[in-house]
């Protein structure tokens, strides 16, 4: 209840500070403008790679562009090749595949002078177009008085496509003059998705792991860097 | 408050990555044979098997011994198309002697029908058939065309 209260009188005291604000800024302007780079910004994602090294059960590339738009927008895409091996309890699956999402990025960050660092929301569009194997499974008998036989061999379907879409939140930081390390978290939501014949998909490249409510998360650690066209 | 955006994300991640397909949870995945017994001459009456004892053909171990009960979920072989079961039953006392024996012989197909993540594949049988010898002094159905559940007894056995 108090913290309501407090809330209340912080939300006050902010309106406050609004006011004041937009009084002084119409006494003076600010006629010096700092311009930052506008162009292709090209990268790939770091984790990936190093992911392939200590999880012997997953290797994958990902390469990354962006392009600015205008003050806040840009249009981005990633791209990439990713394999998996799923293991569970009674069935082992790999998923391999090509995957491509397109979308933009809304920088939220307001940059000090000429800084061009984001804190950014993108919306994606994904598709992935991938075959899954079916490695081994074991029936799921649930009983110890008759055995049961692991089943060997594996079947592959192959041209099965996902289709998605996703929310990113990230953030991009110029370390050095244009090079650019970027974090980001990314929860997807499957529109449609084929399924192996008797199996399910339970991950697609580009999307990850298919949950049950057919959603997933990703983590992006990127290294990129700008080719500026023009500064404005 | 950017801040919460965050902090509400990572908090929904970790939640929503402990989804129900992380646990099987259904039981049981492949279904039993479930066997109801019944007085033959009063076949709307329960009738419990006195001092039941179960063991499949080929197996030096039984299912369960020397119980009293009305109804059992017996577990079919995957690996073959053909159960043999032997019921020995025993309404005097323990002695060897009063023993009563019967067989229920269970034909089917199985099949490998997929679950989810965490359940994997289960077994179900087509085209069950069911014959037997015996104390058993008849069953409802002799034929079941699919077990993939056992919500209510598949059969039921009058003696």
């Amino acid at each position: 209840m108090y913290k309501f209260f407090i809330s209340i009188i912080l939300l006050i005291f902010c309106v406050d500070v609004y006011a004041q604000k937009l009084d002084s800024s119409k006494t003076k302007k600010d006629t010096i403008t700092y311009k930052t780079g506008y162009g292709l910004r090209l990268g790939i994602d770091i984790s990936r790679p190093a992911l392939s090294i200590v999880d012997k059960s997953f290797s994958g590339l990902e390469l990354v562009g962006d392009y600015r738009i205008s003050k806040n927008w840009y249009a981005a895409t990633e791209l990439g090749y990713e394999e998996e091996i799923t293991f569970e309890d009674f069935t082992t699956s790999t998923s391999k595949g090509t995957f491509i999402r397109l979308g933009a990025n809304y920088n939220a960050y307001r940059n000090w002078l000429d800084m061009n660092n984001e804190i950014y929301i993108g919306m994606r569009y994904g598709f992935a177009l991938f075959d899954q194997t079916l490695n081994n499974y074991k029936p799921n008998i649930g009983n110890q008085y008759f055995p049961s036989n692991t089943v060997q061999t594996p079947v592959t379907e192959t041209g099965l496509t996902a289709h998605w879409t996703e929310i990113q939140l990230g953030i991009k930081v110029e370390t050095l003059k244009n090079l650019f390390l970027s974090a980001s978290f990314s929860y997807k939501i499957m529109l449609s998705i084929d399924d192996q014949k008797n199996f399910k998909t339970l991950y697609a490249p580009g999307f990850n792991r298919v949950f049950e409510s057919n959603t997933g998360f990703g983590f992006n650690y990127t290294i990129s860097y700008l080719l500026p066209f023009v500064n404005k | 408050m950017k801040k919460y955006i965050f902090l509400l994300i990572i908090v929904f991640a970790g939640i929503s990555s402990c989804e129900k397909d992380d646990f099987c949870v259904q039981n049981p995945v492949t279904p039993n044979l479930v066997l109801r017994f019944y007085d033959k001459d009063n076949v709307n009456e329960k009738k419990k098997v006195q001092r039941l004892s179960i063991i499949a053909q080929g197996k030096t171990d039984s299912l369960f011994t020397n119980q009293s009960i009305d109804s059992i979920a017996i577990p079919l072989n995957s690996l073959a198309q053909e159960t043999i079961y032997t019921l020995k039953m025993n309404s005097i006392d323990n002695t060897i002697i009063n023993n009563q024996i019967a067989t229920l012989t269970v034909k089917y197909n199985p099949e490998d029908d997929y679950i989810s993540r965490s359940c994997g594949f289960r077994i179900i049988y087509k085209d069950v058939n069911l014959e037997f010898t015996g104390w058993i002094n008849s069953l409802s159905t002799s034929q079941i065309t699919n077990i993939d559940n056992q919500t209510k007894a598949h059969v039921q056995v009058f003696h």
